[in-house]
């Protein structure tokens, strides 16, 4: 099975994998999420009110929170995959690399609890 | 009839100059002249301090390739009439200048070598020789031309930030040539060889290689082949191993 790919055997096509799989999800998700838009129409109604009550009802169902959290790891997981890229690929000093990594873990950690915060507070 | 051209040509020379310098060169070309190695070696016939590699002169040893107008190629394949004025010569980038336009290749091939570019078969040897289906060994076709000019690999910044770690497109190549090659054994080997965040997945699919290769090659696909392979063979192998646990959880 491909999830073999995944695991500490493959150091490198682990890393080059998720990569890839993150972006999928992703996709899956921006085009699904503008489908859903173009068919649900949360907008265009007659006075803001309205609009604001379609808006919230369409984004405080609970697969579209734990879509969005889906698709926002992802995201966190696709962007700490392709920084580390960047910081093999430039900097060579193991101790500056492993600081750097480290201050881009905090951030998207960070990130992480602010999404969930976000929509679980709309 | 004699044409003028110019040129600029890098020089160092590590025993006199503190520096690499650009030395213009305004030359008279023969008629005869087509070919920018031509036009080099009319150069040192005014000045032969130049220093530079050459040997078949037809694009199959891969001795001539520099950094022509700003793109690596072979001098002896490139045509004089193709190229813009001044024509800006030097060495290949990413690899150490021994003098003018020779670099130092060692790092080339200590990567070409570390993908053991040789045929692995432990069966005794057969009366006559390793047989192919013609389907067999067209799957070689697009990389057994490589002629190791450097070209690709000296054009990759891949190769250029991580020379000792990443293989460099060239390398990778051959690594597929053999890994593709249906005599060879040691595909498993071969893939494995390539299996640290750095061999292989330094490259960023930038297609500098492809764009340099002056045998039109394709490396980048040569490297996409590998990645595939691993997926494939990941696929294939669900049924001859046993199960995995991951946190507990059984899968693949």
């Amino acid at each position: 099975m491909l999830i073999q790919l995944l695991t500490h055997k493959y150091p490198g096509m682990r890393l080059w994998l998720s990569q890839r799989l993150t972006a999928l999800v992703m996709a899956i998700y921006i085009v699904s999420l503008v489908i859903l838009l173009l068919v649900v129409q949360p907008f265009g109604n007659a006075t803001w009110q309205e609009n604001y009550a379609a808006w919230y009802e369409f984004s405080s169902a609970i697969w579209f929170r734990l879509a969005t959290l889906l698709f926002f790891m992802c995201l966190f997981m696709h962007a700490w995959l392709g920084v580390s890229d960047v910081l093999k690929d430039y900097v060579f000093n193991k101790v500056l690399r492993a600081y750097l990594q480290m201050a881009v873990d905090i951030v998207l950690v960070v990130y992480l609890f602010w999404l969930v915060y976000i929509l679980w507070n709309i | 009839m004699a044409k003028q051209m110019k040129f600029s040509v890098y020089r160092y020379n590590p025993d006199v100059d503190k520096k690499p310098y650009m030395q213009d060169y305004d030359i008279a070309l023969e008629d005869e002249d087509q070919m920018l190695l031509d036009a080099l070696i009319r150069i040192k016939e005014y000045d032969d301090t130049l220093s530079l590699r050459k040997s078949c002169r037809e694009g199959v040893c891969g001795s001539d390739s520099m950094n022509i107008n700003g793109k690596n190629g072979l001098a002896c394949i490139t045509k004089l009439s193709d190229l813009d004025q001044p024509i800006v010569l030097r060495p290949m980038p990413g690899l150490p200048v021994i003098r003018d336009l020779v670099v130092d290749m060692t790092q080339f091939f200590e990567n070409y070598n570390s993908v053991k570019p040789y045929l692995i078969n432990d069966e005794p040897l057969p009366e006559t020789e390793r047989l192919q289906s013609p389907e067999d060994r067209a799957k070689l076709d697009g990389m057994y031309e490589c002629i190791l000019c450097g070209a690709c690999t000296t054009s990759c910044p891949s190769f250029w930030w991580n020379p000792d770690k990443f293989v460099g497109p060239a390398g990778l190549m051959q690594a597929n040539r053999f890994i593709m090659d249906s005599r060879d054994q040691a595909t498993e080997e071969r893939l494995e060889n390539l299996e640290d965040p750095y061999r292989l997945y330094r490259c960023h699919n930038i297609m500098n290689c492809v764009e340099v290769c002056p045998k039109k090659l394709n490396p980048n696909a040569a490297i996409a082949n590998i990645k595939d392979l691993k997926i494939e063979r990941a696929k294939e192998s669900t049924d001859s191993k046993p199960a995995k646990k991951i946190f507990g959880i059984t899968v693949g």
